[in-house]
């Protein structure tokens, strides 16, 4: 397993990673799924979202990724009749977003700790609650946001003989 | 004594097979859990958890099986036994509705009028479960006339160990739940 590239949010006219995928939520709840091509260990989904809360609101608003058919993924892709904007009512749940430096760095999923988390509340879609959660203080030299160490690409001509993560 | 080196020599060859056959299944399996489950552990950074798991656990266990082999071979045969006559020993049990987590009964004409999603926006089509509305519909089509329709929500706990509430709907025929529709799976944190 390989630390992975986070979503993206924007989250009071501030860029931020995010530790969550609303989008599984929405591939499990019956939305259709089109195959992403995984492109390296570091994104085993396959495609990398982004998100924005407008108005207490969740929404996609791009998304960037590789179909198994080697097409390029965009928003409509997945939701046709909605090239810019959609509201992601399915998702129900907690948005992590951590901030400041790096207090332990973990090579596995989200697993990083980070000096604090933030936490949005979200219900169908829309923001409840909001909180903050102290890790900690890292060393001054610690690396500043989200960031993952190491991945290995997989070469698109040897699709079949992938290598190990 | 020849007695008691010839026994402590079968102990350490029993050791040596026991050992060596885990170590070649181990190296088909993926290290993914064990990454998971170390990463989960808070104290996995301090002396004593690491003296204790990764010296004072394996020297005890060695000496043990080395010591008592007869027990060990005992257990590792009534495991065997056990497994082979559990009925649990098939794949991972599938989520599936059951009675007590029915909620309401209702009709389609009333889901459907409480799941329209609305958005300032204009970001999703405004019809019953929004985007998700096309497996709505692939869901009505698996539906009978006599079937019942029921929200349900359910407690489950996912392979990962992650705790979720599932809540949705699901058709009720003869008595019992079957094929659902679910909505929403929030994960429980404590």
């Amino acid at each position: 397993m390989t630390a992975q590239i986070a979503e993206r949010l924007r989250y009071q006219g501030m860029d931020h990673a995010l530790c969550t995928n609303p989008l599984s939520d929405y591939f499990a709840l019956g939305g259709t799924n089109p195959g992403f091509e995984s492109s390296c260990t570091a994104l085993w989904r396959g495609y990398v979202g982004t998100w924005e809360i407008i108005g207490e609101r969740l929404y996609l608003t791009g998304l960037t990724g590789t179909l198994e058919d080697g097409t390029e993924a965009s928003l409509e892709t997945l939701f046709p009749g909605f090239p810019s904007r959609v509201f992601a009512h399915w998702y129900s749940g907690s948005l992590r977003i951590p901030q400041g430096r790096q207090l332990e760095y973990v090579h596995m999923g989200y697993g990083s700790t980070y000096e604090r988390d933030l936490f949005l509340e979200i219900a169908r879609g829309v923001v409840v609650a909001t909180r903050l959660r102290n890790n900690g203080k890292a060393a001054d030299n610690a690396p500043q946001g989200y960031g993952i160490a190491g991945m290995t690409v997989f070469p698109r001509a040897s699709k079949g003989d992938r290598g190990v993560p | 004594m020849t007695y008691l080196y010839g026994y402590l020599l079968i102990g350490a060859v029993f050791f040596a097979v026991v050992y060596g056959r885990h170590r070649l299944r181990k190296g088909n399996q993926p290290e993914s859990l064990v990454d998971v489950l170390e990463a989960r552990n808070p104290n996995r950074n301090r002396l004593s958890y690491r003296l204790v798991n990764h010296v004072l656990v394996p020297v005890v266990g060695i000496t043990l099986v080395i010591a008592a082999w007869p027990v060990a071979i005992f257990f590792m045969v009534k495991e065997r036994l056990d497994h082979k006559g559990s009925s649990d020993s098939g794949p991972e049990r599938a989520f599936a509705v059951e009675r007590q987590h029915l909620l309401e009964r209702l009709s389609v004409a009333e889901v459907e009028a409480r799941e329209v999603v609305v958005d300032p926006l204009q970001a999703v089509p405004e019809l019953p479960f929004g985007h998700l509305n096309a497996a709505w519909q692939e869901f009505l089509k698996g539906t009978r006339v006599d079937d019942e329709l029921w929200a349900f929500a359910a407690h489950w706990q996912t392979r990962w160990g992650r705790r979720e509430v599932r809540e949705g709907y699901v058709t009720v025929r003869d008595g019992t739940p079957g094929a659902f529709f679910m909505t929403a799976r929030k994960e429980l944190i404590d």
